[in-house]
């Protein structure tokens, strides 16, 4: 039985159509992570999820039971806040335990569970103190707290570490992937950062303009996108798009520069779009492997990001992104032979931006 | 000594170049002028309430009185008169009360829910604005008709209609202010939406909540008209106790001042309590000051 | 799509209710109940509540006292609210930076502002005494000889004794709010006009006032408006007179209404007021945007 299913799901503002018609269902224990540009409507998606929205049109069941109409309170789910939302007059032990005390649970049962979620994050010490003397990692870990301690049946996460600095959010990241395997709930995150969408994610649902553009693990949207949209929002650095035609299995870009197609793959004639990943551009070696082709280009721009290095050259009359290995040092003007992996090269129909 | 900044990235005035000392004296020396030329009446109305009538019709006038002798006051309480800053106390007190309440929820349903539009809550604040002498008359034959004339209930409920709209307009700025994840995550933690106002609404707006109960208080407590109006002889404020010693018999002259410092003593500490949310309070959430 | 609801509709309803009942009182019922009662003719000798059409209102065109008291009410108003703003703004500018004891000093100027205005009449009337008042002592100090001036009489002197108390009570409202909204404006601004060459006036005219206007309009129509419904003050120092030279508008209403029991005609009077200003202050009030 799934714990979340949404149907033909619509959410209007007015003359504003937020959610376009989604259907998800989401198994028993899984991480989903909803992602997607801003306005994509993830962010309505979830609070629809929440009951803190009504929606126009459409079913939510969670657990099997259809809540479509019912409070958040009866839905039996606990969400974790950007803000963290943490009562500034109260303090951590009562932070974490206000919503037990709202559902008139035993004190000493609220004690246990206080105790033993504080424990599970690491922040059985700060119980006594304020929101205000905490700091943001530890704030977020509170609002965590607040969420588990419920044991809910499905947990929200709406953007939790935005707020939080590149350092910070890496740690939390880990934490929790860790609490998740730890519990074993059913989850679902929203996120505008792919990154920590492909780190976090069973499935990914990546959203945009108010629809699913494509469901699947992450593996699956990064190796097999199913349009351009979902291509180029997933993978840092972005994919290259170069307008190209197809002749006779091979692709010829703008600048004449013919790159064949390995065996096995074929695509009919016509105008396309070669999507190339830059860790698929590497300098070249001494001869190519199968499925590899090499061609020339002109060292624009050099930046270094630690073990690797990304280069821009044009190809193909635009501007492209390798990411070479840190040591294949190259300065701006130098010629250079790259070597491209046209076994993982993506194409598009420009007509339709799907993959081919 | 360098130029006084003000506070980071706030404007400081006027940006000429002179020397800062001269220019603060000079300021300064202004500024307590300002401060005298205010203040001098106020001081002139507590020093009369302290005079002997000796002193008060002094002629030229005694700028302080010789020994402070509280007289005046006694006088007032012999009489009963004082009686009237109590009747004012309970007017002004239950209906800030009553005003508070229905006004901040009224003020929720506003901020939350946006309840009636733009066009409620522009009906709401235009109320503020009405000319209490012609809401007062027809107020005032309803009241004949109901026997309502001269009762505390009937200008209690008066006062609390008319302090709803300063308390809905300052309390759904207070309101709009809390971040409205702390209730969404009280709803789902488990709360009704009743427990939320109580939990989460009303400890986050609890100075709001002060800061608007005294003004309301403040602006019950200093009106004369509908005081005026609707009392005769039994709820007579201290406003209108003050306006009886008009009489042209200026042998009354100590009692004006006693009164209207009995009745003015109360506002000044509560408002001095108060000191940061005055701008807010009184510019009606115009200024976040 | 589901006849169901959502449990909690109702609930934005109840909360709004009680007071939405209270406002109706004030505000629907005066405005209803002043029509009605001024198609009548109810007075203190006859009450008779047939139709009488439009004879009150008829009556009000003709009633010069009337369109006097809304003359004089004109006059204050015209007066005194460009003083108090000007002068509560050159008052903001002078404590605008730090000085020591500011706070102290700003929180005496608020005192006028919060003592009733009856008792601020009352306190500008002992002021004002020919015979035992400072004032007059002061005056008749730089004079040189005693200036034993009937203030609450004399007709040159009867508006500004009321101007000078209004100024003085009102004043400092205008004050700290404007005191509050220049401190709000962005210093970052008026640097940028310094180094661009730009002094005091030209600094003030296009890039302070446009920042401070939109605080500075609710402040004029506050005041604006408790200036045209002024009566504490006037009723403290003149009760209206001598004769009928300082009645108001409210100061005349409550005359014809408690005072001449003109009941239906006073009603008239209420209902044209009442409409009036609804109208003026609803389109203030979206013009400003307050109600957002």
């Amino acid at each position: 039985m799934s714990d979340l299913k949404i149907t033909g799901l619509h959410k209007h503002y007015g003359t504003y159509h937020a959610v376009k018609g989604i259907d998800l269902e989401v198994p028993s224990g899984e991480f989903t992570v909803l992602v997607g540009p801003s306005g994509c409507g993830k962010s309505t998606l979830l609070r629809t999820i929440a009951g803190l929205e009504e929606a126009s049109a459409g079913t939510v069941e969670i657990g099997g039971k259809d809540v479509t109409w019912a409070r958040p309170r009866d839905r039996d789910i606990a969400m974790v806040f950007q803000n963290y939302a943490l009562y500034p007059y109260l303090n951590v032990y009562e932070n974490i335990a206000f919503g037990l005390r709202a559902r008139r649970v035993a004190s000493a049962e609220v004690d246990r569970r206080v105790k033993r979620a504080a424990d599970m994050l690491g922040i059985s010490q700060l119980l006594e103190r304020f929101p205000r003397e905490l700091s943001g990692g530890q704030r977020q870990r509170v609002a965590i707290g607040r969420a588990i301690v419920r044991d809910a049946l499905l947990f929200l996460f709406d953007e939790p570490l935005s707020n939080l600095d590149a350092q910070l959010r890496d740690d939390m990241r880990i934490e929790i992937k860790r609490l998740h395997q730890e519990l074993g709930r059913t989850m679902i995150y929203v996120t505008h950062d792919q990154i920590e969408a492909m780190t976090l994610a069973d499935r990914i649902a990546l959203l945009r303009d108010g629809k699913i553009e494509q469901l699947g693990t992450p593996l699956d949207l990064f190796e097999r996108p199913a349009t351009r949209f979902v291509a180029g929002f997933l993978g840092s650095p972005k994919m290259n798009f170069l307008p190209a035609t197809i002749e006779a299995g091979q692709v010829a870009l703008r600048d004449g520069t013919r790159l064949t197609l390995p065996p096995g793959r074929s695509a009919p004639d016509g105008q396309a779009v070669l999507g190339l990943r830059p860790q698929h551009i590497a300098k070249a070696g001494a001869s190519a492997a199968p499925g590899h082709v090499q061609t020339q280009s002109i060292i624009e721009l050099v930046q270094p990001t630690g073990s690797r290095v990304q280069v821009s050259m044009p190809l193909g009359g635009i501007s492209i992104t390798a990411e070479f290995a840190a040591h294949e040092v190259t300065m701006p003007g130098e010629q250079v032979r790259i070597d491209i992996d046209m076994t993982r090269a993506v194409l598009i129909d420009p007509q339709t931006d799907k993959v081919i | 000594m360098g130029y006084q900044a003000h506070g980071a990235g706030k404007m400081t005035g006027v940006p000429f170049h002179r020397r800062a000392e001269t220019k603060l004296a000079l300021r300064y020396l202004t500024a307590l002028l300002l401060v005298v030329i205010f203040v001098f009446p106020i001081y002139w109305l507590f020093a009369i309430s302290f005079k002997t009538p000796g002193e008060i019709f002094a002629f030229p006038p005694v700028w302080y009185p010789k020994s402070i002798q509280f007289n005046n006051y006694a006088v007032l309480f012999k009489d009963g008169d004082a009686k009237t800053v109590g009747n004012s106390l309970v007017l002004a007190s239950v209906s800030t009360f009553f005003a508070m309440i229905f006004g901040t929820a009224a003020a929720y349903s506003l901020a939350r829910f946006k309840t009636g539009g733009e066009n409620l809550a522009v009906w709401i604040i235009s109320q503020r604005m009405m000319p209490p002498v012609a809401i007062a008359f027809p107020i005032f034959l309803l009241y004949v008709w109901l026997g309502w004339v001269d009762t505390y209930i009937g200008l209690i409920i008066l006062y609390t209609a008319f302090g709803l709209p300063y308390v809905i307009w300052m309390m759904r700025g207070y309101i709009e202010d809390i971040p409205l994840e702390l209730e969404e995550s009280a709803l789902i933690d488990g709360c009704s939406r009743w427990e939320v106002l109580w939990k989460v609404v009303f400890p986050m707006a609890r100075s709001g909540l002060f800061a608007t109960a005294v003004f309301t208080f403040v602006f019950s407590w200093n009106d004369f008209l509908f005081a005026l109006v609707l009392t005769r002889t039994e709820v007579i404020t201290y406003t209108v106790q003050v306006t009886h010693y008009f009489g042209g018999q200026s042998n009354f002259w100590s009692k004006i001042a006693a009164m209207s410092v009995l009745g003015t003593i109360p506002v000044f500490i509560t408002v001095a309590t108060l000191q940061r949310y005055l701008v807010r309070g009184i510019s009606m959430g115009a200024v976040k000051g | 799509m589901a006849a169901i609801v959502h449990p909690d509709r109702n609930f934005k309803y109840w909360l709004i209710s009680p007071a939405i009942f209270l406002l109706l009182l004030i505000g629907l019922f005066p405005l209803i109940f002043s029509l009605v009662v001024s198609f009548m003719r109810v007075t203190m000798l006859e009450t008779d509540t047939s139709f009488a059409g439009f004879v009150n209102f008829v009556q009000l065109f003709r009633d010069g006292r009337l369109w006097q008291s809304l003359a004089h009410t004109v006059l204050i108003m015209v007066v005194a609210l460009p003083i108090e703003l000007l002068l509560g703004l050159a008052m903001a500018y002078l404590f605008l930076d730090r000085m020591p004891g500011r706070q102290i000093l700003v929180s005496l100027l608020m005192l006028p502002t919060i003592i009733s205005p009856i008792v601020a009449g009352a306190t500008w009337r002992l002021l004002l005494d020919n015979r035992y008042g400072p004032i007059n002592q002061i005056i008749g100090w730089f004079a040189g000889h005693p200036v034993p001036a009937l203030w609450t009489v004399n007709p040159t002197l009867v508006y500004p004794a009321i101007i000078f108390c209004e100024i003085w009570q009102w004043t400092p409202f205008m004050f700290l709010i404007l005191l509050a909204a220049l401190s709000n404006v962005d210093r970052s601004l008026t640097e940028a006009a310094e180094i661009d060459g730009a002094r005091f006036w030209r600094s003030f005219r296009y890039v302070v006032l446009p920042a401070i206007f939109p605080v500075m309009s609710v402040a004029i129509l506050i005041r604006g408006l408790d200036l045209f419904r002024i009566f504490d003050i006037i009723w403290a120092l003149t009760t209206g007179g001598p004769g009928t030279m300082t009645e108001t508008i409210s100061v005349y209403t409550y005359v014809q209404g408690f005072k001449q029991f003109e009941t239906s005609y006073t009603a008239a009077i209420a209902f044209l007021v009442i409409a009036l200003l609804t109208v003026v202050v609803t389109w203030a009030i979206r013009r400003m945007g307050l109600a957002k």
